[in-house]
């Protein structure tokens, strides 16, 4: 009676164990986004996630073998959610900050090459920064501009009359076409994209607080930033990522990539 | 007995009508509650109506003070149209109808977020009346109900006959000509009911007019000029208490004090 | 930062969060009044379309409210969106609070028995007399807790400013949470909001038991 209660143990230990290993060949591998920031990631027009981000990812994921899921992480808490395991990375058109390095989370190498540019109304008679003395300017929360705002930046911010933090772009962009702001300080390509579907606009582009965009991962995640790392040039050797890049979503932010600027520099 | 039904035929011209109510109708939907009640009450006249539950017995006293409107008939104060054959007078005129009577409900509706005088002051004080007067007045009325000293209290520190008695006093206070009862025992425990009655009888011994609906049969043949019994919307009978209680007419007056004697 | 300089700066926001506050209440108290008797109106188009109100106000976020209140305007008529965040934050607290206390009002309101209208009425009180001097101080009594539930989530509801952009205390404590990656910010938001709502509590408190001297 006991050898045989031993023995299923045994067979249900076994069969646990490959269980476990099989779960590990089809890593399931989260990728952690802001759902509202296009062109990197958000919401398409089926209702799936999409954006050159997600593509990427997807990609990288198929090339791994790995089984991607997607987290909608809530921007200005992405680096809790991270650490509260409800994501693998944070990768969505996420500016690297040296607070995230001396926090101790892993940051991938840089993929993208980014400004802050300030919006503001055609007719507005704005055009430099300067021009903003006494202004009010809106910034999403959470945003690298914001971040820049309060750090390097803080001298041109002190000229502003005031400075509102919006909870998503898109109610920055509502608050200046409602003439609540005057102008709005925003990353390059979510300026441009809104630009091009908006009249009306103006791009002013000083090469305010350039910065880079970079993937985030957990402190003791070291080794699977570099398997993604890999990856991802892996895709740029075998052209995905400059096939994904082409498609004409990604328009504005094709020049500003990294890995292609260096291969057509390489070449 | 004779001096009764002789007071009765000499009718308005000996004593005034205070209250008199001409073939007053009311339904509840298609539920006729009252069926052409006509009664009349004299000044220093008390009047008993009594009947089974769902006679129309408070119906007829909520109808004469306004609180239900009625479908038909007339009623009058002091021989002046309240309603004339169903239609009411004008809001004011009924306001003014209104300080003729005063009504003592079954569960005596005192003000519980005002202690005992103002229960007593704040309605005469309304209508314009001046605070000292009012107060002279509440205070010798709490005196002749017994409740000296709980000026202050607030209802809910009384007993429920104390409460009843308030509530007297509180529509003693305007001065009517006529009072109504309505059941004012019928939410006390026994042993307080025989303060309220005393109260009552008090009043009726000051030859105050009054109208009482009640069940205490003995209180209605001690008190009472006259007594009448309704049912299913109808008085059945009336008349002096010794014979309406004592001897009574009707089969159906005989089945109900029957049943209650029980 | 440390946690003096976060505390001051966050300090400055309360202001914004107490002008909520007491604007709301200033604001909703009587206005849940008047939906409250529109919604126990005889006259039935009155009462079903306050039901109606009332529904939709309960039946949405109120940070959906606050949306449409700022931004509405502008999606719809192209109108300015307001530069001063804090009328059209007063503005969709109030209508929304408006129809809670409406709903409390109302309960309040009914279940004052028949019989105090009725004595009201024959000793002579006008209906508004009897509103104002019989039924009010009454049902004031009677709503006392549930009127502090209210005001205990209006606390913590006026957090919610911060997705039209209002810069109250929550919202700066994300800002610092955000610029400095730390917790902290938001534990003293949690200490504020406590500590507000004691003193709420305890001055609720302190009018329930001055109404205490009767049942």
């Amino acid at each position: 009676m006991k050898k045989t209660f031993a023995a299923i143990l045994v067979i249900v230990m076994i069969f646990s164990l490959s269980a476990v290993a099989l779960a590990d060949d089809g890593k399931v591998f989260i990728m952690g986004i802001d759902p509202e920031y296009p062109p990197f990631s958000y919401l398409g027009d089926d209702g799936e996630y999409t954006g050159f981000d997600v593509e990427v990812c997807q990609a990288v994921c198929d090339y791994l073998g790995w089984k991607m899921e997607i987290f909608g992480v809530n921007w200005d808490e992405k680096l809790v959610q991270l650490d509260s395991l409800e994501c693998d990375c944070v990768w969505s058109g996420m500016t690297i900050l040296d607070s995230m390095k001396e926090a101790g989370y892993v940051i991938s190498e840089p993929y993208y090459d980014n400004t802050q540019v300030l919006v503001v109304k055609e007719d507005s008679g704005l055009a430099s920064s300067a021009d903003l003395e006494g202004k009010i300017v809106a910034v999403q929360l959470g945003t690298s501009g914001e971040a820049l705002l309060n750090g390097d930046l803080a001298d041109l911010a002190a000229t502003f009359g005031n400075i509102v933090t919006c909870d998503s772009f898109l109610k920055c962009f509502t608050e200046l076409e409602g003439n609540a702001v005057d102008a709005v300080f925003v990353d390059l390509p979510v300026a441009a994209s809104y630009a091009a579907n908006h009249d009306g606009l103006l791009i002013i582009d000083e090469q305010l607080g350039a910065e880079q965009y970079g993937i985030a991962f957990r402190s003791g995640d070291a080794e699977l930033c570099a398997q993604v790392e890999e990856a991802i040039q892996a895709l740029v050797e075998n052209g995905t990522y400059a096939e994904i890049a082409s498609k004409s979503e990604y328009v504005d932010i094709v020049n500003n990539l990294l890995f292609l600027n260096a291969n057509e520099s390489a070449a | 007995m004779a001096d009764f039904n002789n007071m009765e035929s000499m009718g308005g011209q000996k004593a005034r009508n205070i209250l008199a109510v001409n073939a007053l109708r009311k339904a509840f939907g298609s539920l006729q509650v009252l069926k052409d009640i006509s009664l009349h009450v004299e000044q220093g006249n008390v009047v008993s109506v009594i009947g089974p539950s769902g006679s129309g017995k408070s119906t007829l006293l909520r109808c004469i003070s306004f609180l239900e409107k009625a479908d038909g008939g007339d009623i009058l104060y002091d021989g002046q149209y309240a309603v004339k054959d169903g239609v009411y007078a004008t809001k004011a005129e009924l306001n003014r109808f209104r300080t003729r009577f005063g009504l003592v409900f079954q569960n005596f509706n005192l003000f519980p977020h005002y202690s005992v005088m103002k229960n007593i002051t704040e309605p005469p004080m309304i209508r314009g009346e001046n605070r000292e007067i009012v107060t002279e007045r509440a205070s010798a009325l709490l005196k002749k109900m017994g409740l000296e000293g709980k000026e202050n209290a607030y209802p809910c520190q009384l007993s429920g006959g104390q409460q009843q008695r308030v509530a007297i006093a509180r529509a003693l206070a305007l001065n009517p000509e006529i009072l109504f009862f309505d059941e004012p025992t019928s939410a006390l425990d026994p042993e307080l009911t025989g303060e309220v009655l005393k109260v009552i009888r008090q009043l009726a011994e000051e030859k105050m007019t009054m109208v009482v609906v009640t069940h205490e049969m003995p209180f209605a043949r001690a008190v009472s000029n006259r007594v009448i019994f309704m049912d299913k919307g109808v008085i059945v009978e009336e008349g002096h208490p010794e014979q309406v209680l004592g001897s009574p007419q009707q089969e159906r007056t005989r089945q109900f004090l029957r049943n209650y004697q029980r | 930062m440390s946690l003096m300089t976060m505390i001051v700066k966050m300090s400055e926001g309360l202001g914004k969060t107490c002008a909520i506050f007491f604007l709301t209440l200033l604001f909703s108290l009587p206005l849940g009044m008047i939906v409250a008797l529109l919604r126990m109106s005889k006259v039935k188009v009155v009462s079903t379309i306050t039901r109606f109100f009332i529904t939709v106000i309960r039946g949405t976020p109120l940070m959906l409210q606050l949306l449409a209140v700022t931004y509405g305007p502008y999606y719809l008529f192209r109108a300015n969106v307001s530069r001063n965040k804090l009328i059209p934050v007063v503005i969709a607290f109030s209508i929304n609070y408006a129809a809670y206390f409406a709903e409390i009002y109302r309960g309040g309101i009914e279940s004052i028995s028949i019989g105090q209208y009725e004595a009201a009425e024959v000793l002579g009180y006008s209906k508004f007399q009897t509103f104002m001097r019989i039924i009010l101080p009454q049902v004031i009594k009677r709503i006392m807790p549930s009127v502090t539930n209210e005001v205990v989530t209006l606390v913590k509801d006026t957090s919610m400013a911060f997705t039209v952009s209002y810069q109250e205390m929550f919202t700066i404590g994300k800002q610092i949470a955000n610029s400095q990656t730390s917790f902290m910010p938001f534990v003293v938001a949690g200490v504020f909001y406590y500590i507000f709502n004691a003193i709420v509590d305890y001055l609720m408190g302190r009018i329930e038991k001055s109404l205490d001297y009767y049942r």
